[in-house]
């Protein structure tokens, strides 16, 4: 197994921009790679780029032995794109789309058919394959947006934060799906702002913020940045400044930040320090209401890394 | 099939299902045809009492000259009939053959000598013997003025009617072999003279309704180009077009497979706007169908221009849907979509030569005049060049993300 898609020193700049800032990374063949970062972080200009729609003001990018700037073509045969955006004709049916798009991978005859109707099946769509995508619900069209994407058996498939803004069941299917092409040798480079989801999924990650890779390795290799500490997240009424200072100065405490309602402590020790840490809050008049500790996951990481939070 | 025509046909099976495409595409140009087309009647048509006619004295000799006097002077003539005296034969001829006038006499210019030798002369009335009524009462009021300038009238006296059937173009206007019938009588000079009337092919009759199929055909298959345009930028923006860029095809395949789809739709279009108007209103849209045909399609690469114009000028389906019909209009007005083209103001004229619904109106109503497609060639060249200067000037500025 080597490398498949290779990038190196990429770099995109809108105007003062650096949306893309020296990025590098390696996908293997046969993995699930993981771009995870915040919006914004240049995840889908990375893929743009990867994908030849946009031109890198600098760096070089290599898909199964193709250069993007010297063999857009070959590159292009080789990937499966699935946009962010759902990029599908509204008034045309699910197969209508799929034929379509299994048209401008040069499929025809015999093998549009049976392509359409195997990829219908994995969107579990086949039964609806008639109606007018407009009639979908979002997580239905997600389904048929990544169906578009792997007409033509592509060798990497890029996935561009396929799950947004969709009920969970579609959610699961759809991570399902992905395990299942992977699981039939399909390359896959997987982005998103889920933590889960990229947790769930991939064999390798990348951590992207401002245009930057920050980390990158297996989860457990992300884990240890947070070096085996435990992550206890303390859910209050309110959170100020000034609390999160008092919580920072208690002993024990490597690292406190702000998420959602809630504050994340860092500690290698959390025994020790959960007691005092109920009563500092309490004192503060911050109450609290659940008090959970976790190993360190994707949002720990990226939390101690850049002191903010994924969904911010 | 090539990504190419897989592009089109995607397109025109959008906009197929586009019901609001169809009601601008379709119902709307039909509804206007059948509205003004039956509110007003036929165009150049209706006999009134002041015909007008014209009179061409060729005559060397004075007695053309006294004749026309005879004839412009008389009060009951000149109540019926709106006369003018002219020199240009051919001018009067074509005017003649236009419907601009109803008639006209031919005084020819061996008039006296003929009359002085007492050889056989005619003079030439020229008219639509079939549809014009008052035509002939001007061959009769001719006649009659020879009669009358007879110093004596034989009873026997027979007008010799000589019909160059079917000549529209270079009638003989000289002397004519015809046998002199009441004649070598040396003191009734002028009963030599005999009227001769020739049968003008007048030029087939628009009808109302007819023009309108042709001036509302000739407008709303620029709104392919309009609704082209509304589809590029929706694929711009709902990420279709980048989805499209990222397959294997090229930029020049893709754009190339949005313009196709514009011609389709149009021919689509056009199809129906010319069996619609056949038989729903009786359209004659005259025997030239291939030049038909080819007038229609050459407008439609106009719209296929258009729509690269306009996705190039407008960022959103809003803006175009601003623009594409001010242009749209502008052009028709020109092209006498609105009022036939030859009512508009003189200084506008000029302009019309920009306009691709001025081509294609004036072509169709040539074809529907019975025109050939030697005589259209021009107009459909015009278009086309229109036509792709509207594209390499879309293509040059289009943005695709
Ligand atoms: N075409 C563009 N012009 C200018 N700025 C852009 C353009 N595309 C993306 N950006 C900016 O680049 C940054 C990265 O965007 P993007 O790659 O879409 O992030 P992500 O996909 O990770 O959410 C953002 O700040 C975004 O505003
Ligand atoms: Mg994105």
């Amino acid at each position: 197994m080597g490398t498949i898609v290779e990038v190196r020193g990429l770099v995109k700049r809108f105007g003062e921009l650096a949306a893309v800032d020296d990025v590098s990374f390696a996908i293997e063949q046969g993995e699930i790679f993981g771009l995870l970062g915040p919006n914004g972080a240049g995840k889908t200009t990375t893929i743009s780029m990867v994908s030849c729609l946009i031109d890198p003001t600098a760096g070089s990018i290599t898909v199964d032995g193709n250069e993007v700037a010297t063999a857009p073509g070959a590159v292009k045969s080789t990937l499966g794109v699935v946009p962010q955006e759902i990029a599908l004709y509204p008034t045309l049916s699910a197969q209508e789309n799929l034929a379509f798009w299994g048209q401008m991978y040069g499929l025809s005859g015999g093998a549009l058919k049976s392509a359409v109707a195997e990829a219908l099946e994995l969107a579990g769509l086949a039964d609806r394959a008639k109606e007018r995508v407009e009639k979908y619900s979002g997580g239905m069209k997600r389904r048929i947006n990544i169906a578009a994407g792997i007409l033509h058996k592509p060798k990497v498939l890029l996935m561009d934060e396929p799950t947004v803004g969709i009920d969970p069941q579609s959610r699961n299917h759809i991570l399902e799906t992905v395990k299942q092409l992977n699981a039939a040798g399909m390359t896959v480079l997987y982005t998103s702002h889920y933590m889960e989801e990229v947790e769930y999924l991939c064999d390798r990650i990348a951590i992207m913020d401002h245009g930057k890779i920050i980390a990158s390795g297996t989860l457990n290799e992300l884990r240890d940045v947070v070096g085996g500490m435990d992550v206890v997240d303390v859910k209050v009424t309110e959170v100020t400044d000034c609390v999160l200072d008092r919580v920072r100065e208690i002993e024990g405490v490597k690292q406190a930040d702000r998420t959602d309602g809630a504050i994340q402590v860092l500690t290698p020790s959390s025994g020790s320090v959960l007691g005092k840490l109920v009563a500092t809050l309490e004192s503060e008049g911050a109450h609290v209401t659940s008090i959970t500790v976790t190993e360190p996951n994707l949002e720990s990481v990226f939390l101690h890394l850049t002191g903010k939070s994924l969904r911010d | 099939m090539s990504p190419l025509f897989t592009i089109a046909a995607k397109d025109t099976k959008i906009m197929v299902r586009d019901r609001a495409a169809l009601l601008v595409m379709l119902a709307m140009p039909l509804g206007l045809i059948f509205i003004l087309g039956s509110a007003l009647g036929n165009i150049g048509e209706g006999d009134s009492l002041d015909t007008k006619v014209a009179i061409v004295n060729l005559d060397e000799g004075d007695t053309g000259a006294r004749f026309v006097e005879g004839l412009t002077s008389s009060e009951d003539i000149d109540a019926v009939f709106n006369i003018s005296v002219r020199e240009d034969a051919e001018a009067v001829r074509t005017e003649v053959e236009r419907g601009d006038l109803t008639a006209a006499l031919i005084v020819p210019a061996d008039l006296t000598e003929k009359v002085l030798a007492d050889e056989p002369v005619a003079l030439e009335v020229l008219q639509d013997p079939g549809s014009q009524m008052s035509a002939g009462i001007w061959a009769g009021v001719v006649r009659a003025g020879v009669a009358n300038a007879s110093a004596q009238i034989i009873a026997a006296h027979t007008l010799q009617e000589t019909f160059a059937g079917g000549a529209a173009q270079g009638a003989p206007s000289g002397t004519v072999g015809s046998p002199p019938s009441a004649q070598q009588i040396p003191e009734l000079a002028f009963d030599a003279v005999t009227v001769r009337e020739v049968e003008v092919e007048i030029e087939k009759q628009v009808s109302m309704i007819s023009y309108y199929a042709a001036a509302m055909s000739g407008m709303f298959l620029l709104f392919g180009g309009m609704f082209g345009a509304f589809s590029f930028v929706r694929e711009r923006r709902e990420q279709t077009l980048a989805r499209m860029m990222s397959t294997p095809s090229g930029k020049v395949t893709i754009v190339g497979g949005k313009a196709l789809g514009v011609l389709l739709i149009g021919a689509l279009q056009f199809i129906v706007l010319y069996l619609g108007t056949r038989l729903l209103f009786q359209v004659d849209w005259g025997t030239n169908v291939l030049g038909v045909v080819l007038v229609g399609f050459a407008e439609t690469i106009a719209a296929a221009g258009l729509a690269m114009t306009l996705a190039a000028l407008g960022r959103s389906e809003r803006a175009i849907g601003g623009i594409a019909p001010a242009f749209i209009m502008l052009f028709a007005a020109l092209g006498g979509s609105m009022i036939p083209a030859e009512q508009l103001p003189e200084w506008l004229l000029p302009a019309q030569v920009l306009s691709p619904v001025y081509w294609t109106v004036d072509a169709f109503l040539d074809l529907m005049r019975g025109a050939t497609l030697a005589a259209v060639a021009p107009n459909i060249a015009a278009v086309l060049a229109i036509g792709l200067v509207l594209f390499w000037f879309g293509v040059w500025r289009l943005r695709y993300e």
